[in-house]
C-alpha cells in the first residue's frame, strides 16, 4: 500500500505533522521538536524510498482521486525530481537535528511550537512543488511556501526581521501573482493545466496566439526569477536571509530559493517547445542576468561586515550559477545546474548553521569578531571552512564538481566567456570567504568568548554535512550517473539542444 | 463601543448570517459556494459580534484556543477523508472509485465525500479567520495599553 501511494503520503506527512504539532504541542512544549525531528526523518526515509523506486522502475505517476489528467491532478517523480526531493528532505532533516537544542535559546519560548509547524508546512510545500505535474497545484504550493517562508523570517518579531519579512512577502507575492498570470495565460490558450498536456498543445497554441504565449513565458520566468532571487530581482533576499533565525536562514537560503528553479526546469524542459524558446530572447537574458548576479552578488558579499548578510549575498551569486547552467542549454551545464542546487543546499545550510553557532558563542555578527574562534570551537569553524572552500571551488569538495560540470557545459555550448566568468567568480568567492577561515584559525580572539558545550545534535548535523561535502565531491559520479540519462533524454527530444 | 443600535442589529443578524454560511457550506457541491466561501461568512458573523460587543465579551462562545483546535482538526479531517480513499483501496481523495455512495444529485447528502470535505474546509477557514482577527485585535490592544 505504501509503495503505490508513496508520493501523496510524502507530501502529506509533513503537512499532517504540522497540524498535529499545533494540536498537541500547545500543551506539551517538548513535543514539538521531537515530533518535528521524527517527521522530517520519516519524510527523508520516504524520499529515499521514492528515489529507490525511481532508480529501479523509472518514472512514477499518481492520479489524485483516481482522476486521470487532464481532469485530475497528477503527481510525477522522475530522476531529476527524485534528486531534488532527496536534497530538500535530507537538508531539512539535518537542519531540524541541528536546531534541536539550539532553537529554544534562539527564539521566544511560546513560538517554538508554531515555528516547527511552519517549518513542516514549508517542507511539505517544497516537496509538493517538486512532485506536482499540474500547474495550478504547483501555484498553490508556491503560495504556501512563500507565506510559510516569510513567517519563518519574522518568527522572532524583532524590528529588522519584521521589516525584511514584509519586504519578502510583498516581493514574493508579486512574483506569485506574475506566475499566476502566466498560468492563466497558458490555460487560456490551451485549456490544460497538466504539464504534459500543455506541452502537447503549446505548438498549436503558439501558432494561433504567438503574443499570448510569449507573454506567458515572460511572466512565468520573471515571476520565478523574483522568487528565486535572480539579479536584479534579489533585493529582498539579503535582508530576509540575513535577519532570520539560524535554522530559518539555512533552510531559506539552502532550499526555498531552489524550489523555484525546479519549477523553471519543468517549464523550460517539459512545457515550452524548443523552436519557441529559441525564438525568444530568453537564453541571452538568462545568461546576462546570471553573470551580473554572480559578479554583483560576490562584490556585495565582499563589502559586507555582517557574516549572515555576507552569506546571503553569496546566495545571490550562487543562484546566478544555477541560472547560468540552465541558460547555457547544454547537457553538461544542466547536470551542473541541478548538481549545484544540491551542493549549494548542503554548503550554504552548513555555512549558515555554523555561522549561527559562532555568532551564538561570540555574541557578535561582524566578521572581524569571529577570529580565533576556531581554537575553542573547532567543529563549527571547520564546518564553516569546508563550506567556504567548497564555495570557492577547491577540489575534492562538492562545490568544485558543480563548477566543473558548469564549466564543461560552457565548453560544450561553445560559450567560452562563461568559463572565464566561473574562474573569476571563484576568485571573488575566495576574497570574502578565506579571510574568515584564516582569521578563525590563526588570529587571536577579538572578543571574550563564552566556552560552552556544543549540543550533540548540532555536532552530528555539522559533521554529516561536512562528510556529505567531501563525499559528493569525491563520488560525484553517483548522482551524475543517476541524472544524466534523464537530462540526455530531454536534449535528445530537443534534437541536441539549442 | 456601547451603541445600542449596533448591538441590537448585530444580535438580530448573527443567526441569519450563520445559517446562510452553513447553507453555503452544505450546498457547496450542488450550487456555487463551498467550504471557503461559507467558512468566511460564518467567520464574518463572529467578527461582527466581536466588533459590536468587544473582544473581552464573556458571551463570546468561540474562544481563540478552541478556534485553534478546530482549525487543526479541520485540516486533519480533510486529510483523514482523503486517506479514507487509500484505505478503501483507491487513490488519495478518491470518491466514487473508493466506494463512497454518491446519492441522488441535487440532494444535500449526495456527492460522496465532497460534503464532508467542504464541511472540514468550512471549519478550517472559519476558525482561521477568527484566529487571525482575534490575534490582530489583541496585538493592537496590547500596544495601546
Amino acid at each position: 500500500m505504501i509503495t503505490a501511494h508513496i508520493m501523496p503520503l510524502t507530501i502529506l506527512l509533513p503537512l499532517v505533522g504540522a497540524y498535529l504539532i499545533l494540536l498537541v504541542g500547545s500543551k506539551y512544549r517538548l513535543f514539538a521538536r521531537n515530533a518535528a525531528l521524527a517527521i522530517t526523518g520519516a519524510t527523508f526515509a520516504m524520499v529515499c524510498y521514492i528515489t529507490y523506486l525511481v532508480s529501479s522502475h523509472g518514472k512514477m505517476s499518481y492520479y489524485l482521486g483516481g482522476w486521470a489528467p487532464p481532469l485530475g491532478i497528477e503527481l510525477r517523480a522522475d530522476p531529476i525530481t527524485a534528486f531534488l526531493l532527496l536534497t530538500f528532505a535530507s537538508v531539512s532533516f539535518f537542519v531540524v537535528l541541528f536546531a534541536y537544542d539550539i532553537l529554544p535559546g534562539e527564539i521566544k519560548g511560546k513560538v517554538v511550537t508554531r515555528y516547527y509547524a511552519l517549518y513542516l508546512v514549508l517542507l511539505g510545500s517544497l516537496l509538493g512543488i517538486v512532485l506536482s505535474n499540474d500547474f495550478f497545484n504547483i501555484y498553490v504550493f508556491l503560495e504556501i511556501s512563500s507565506i510559510a517562508a516569510a513567517a519563518l523570517v519574522a518568527v522572532n518579531g524583532d524590528k529588522l526581521a519584521m521589516e525584511a519579512s514584509i519586504k519578502y512577502l510583498v516581493m514574493s507575492t508579486l512574483g506569485s501573482g506574475t506566475v499566476l498570470m502566466g498560468i492563466a495565460g497558458l490555460y487560456m490558450v490551451t485549456g490544460y493545466l497538466n504539464l504534459d498536456f500543455l506541452a502537447g498543445a503549446l505548438p498549436q497554441a503558439y501558432a494561433n496566439y504567438p503574443l499570448t504565449v510569449s507573454m506567458t513565458l515572460g511572466m512565468l520566468t520573471v515571476g520565478i526569477a523574483v522568487k528565486a532571487a535572480l539579479f536584479p530581482l534579489h533585493v529582498w533576499l539579503p535582508d530576509a536571509h540575513g535577519s532570520a533565525p539560524t535554522s530559518s536562514s539555512a533552510i531559506l537560503s539552502g532550499l526555498v530559493v531552489k524550489v523555484y528553479i525546479a519549477v523553471l526546469l519543468k517549464l523550460l524542459y517539459r512545457v515550452f517547445p524548443l523552436d519557441f524558446l529559441a525564438a525568444m530572447p530568453l537564453q541571452g537574458s538568462l545568461l546576462v542576468m546570471a553573470t551580473l548576479g554572480i559578479f554583483i552578488g560576490s562584490i556585495m558579499a565582499i563589502r559586507q561586515r555582517d557574516i549572515k548578510k555576507m552569506l546571503a549575498y553569496s546566495t545571490v551569486a550562487q543562484i546566478g550559477y544555477v541560472f547560468l547552467g540552465i541558460g547555457l542549454f547544454s547537457e553538461k551545464a544542466m547536470v551542473g545546474a541541478i548538481y549545484h542546487v544540491f551542493s549549494h543546499a548542503v554548503m550554504k545550510s552548513m555555512l549558515f548553521l555554523s555561522a549561527g553557532l559562532l555568532i551564538k558563542y561570540s555574541g557578535k555578527r561582524t566578521i572581524e569578531d569571529l577570529s580565533g574562534l576556531g581554537r575553542i570551537y573547532p567543529i563549527p569553524m571547520v564546518a564553516f571552512s569546508v563550506g567556504a572552500l567548497s564555495m570557492v571551488g577547491i577540489p575534492p569538495l562538492a562545490g568544485f564538481m558543480s563548477k566543473w560540470y558548469l564549466g564543461w557545459g560552457a565548453l560544450e555550448a561553445n560559450q567560452l566567456p562563461f568559463l572565464l566568468v566561473l574562474l573569476v567568480s571563484s576568485l571573488l568567492n575566495g576574497f570574502y570567504y578565506l579571510p574568515i577561515v584564516i582569521g578563525g584559525f590563526f588570529k587571536p580572539a577579538a572578543v571574550a568568548i563564552k566556552e560552552e558545550k556544543i549540543p550533540l545534535g548540532a555536532q552530528i548535523s555539522l559533521l554529516v554535512l561536512i562528510a556529505a561535502t567531501f563525499f559528493f565531491g569525491l563520488f560525484s559520479n553517483i548522482p551524475v550517473n543517476f541524472l544524466t540519462p534523464t537530462v540526455q533524454g530531454i536534449f535528445n527530444a530537443f534534437g541536441g539542444g539549442i | 463601543m456601547s451603541d445600542i443600535i449596533v448591538r441590537v442589529v448585530t444580535r438580530l443578524m448573527i443567526p441569519y448570517l450563520q445559517l446562510y454560511g452553513l447553507y453555503i457550506i452544505l450546498y457547496g457541491h450542488n450550487s456555487p459556494g463551498g467550504g471557503f466561501a461559507g467558512g468566511t461568512v460564518i467567520a464574518s458573523s463572529l467578527i461582527l459580534y466581536v466588533l459590536a460587543f468587544g473582544i473581552d465579551d464573556e458571551d463570546l462562545r468561540l474562544s481563540p484556543s478552541v478556534a485553534r483546535i478546530i482549525e487543526s482538526c479541520g485540516a486533519l479531517a480533510y486529510v483523514g477523508i482523503g486517506l479514507g480513499g487509500i484505505l478503501l483501496g483507491a487513490n488519495f481523495l478518491s470518491n466514487k472509485a473508493a466506494g463512497f455512495p454518491l446519492g441522488i444529485p441535487g440532494r444535500v447528502f449526495s456527492g460522496g465525500t465532497i460534503v464532508l470535505l467542504t464541511v472540514s474546509i468550512g471549519l478550517k477557514v472559519a476558525s482561521t479567520m477568527i484566529t487571525l482577527f482575534v490575534n490582530i485585535a489583541e496585538k493592537e490592544g496590547e500596544e495601546e495599553s
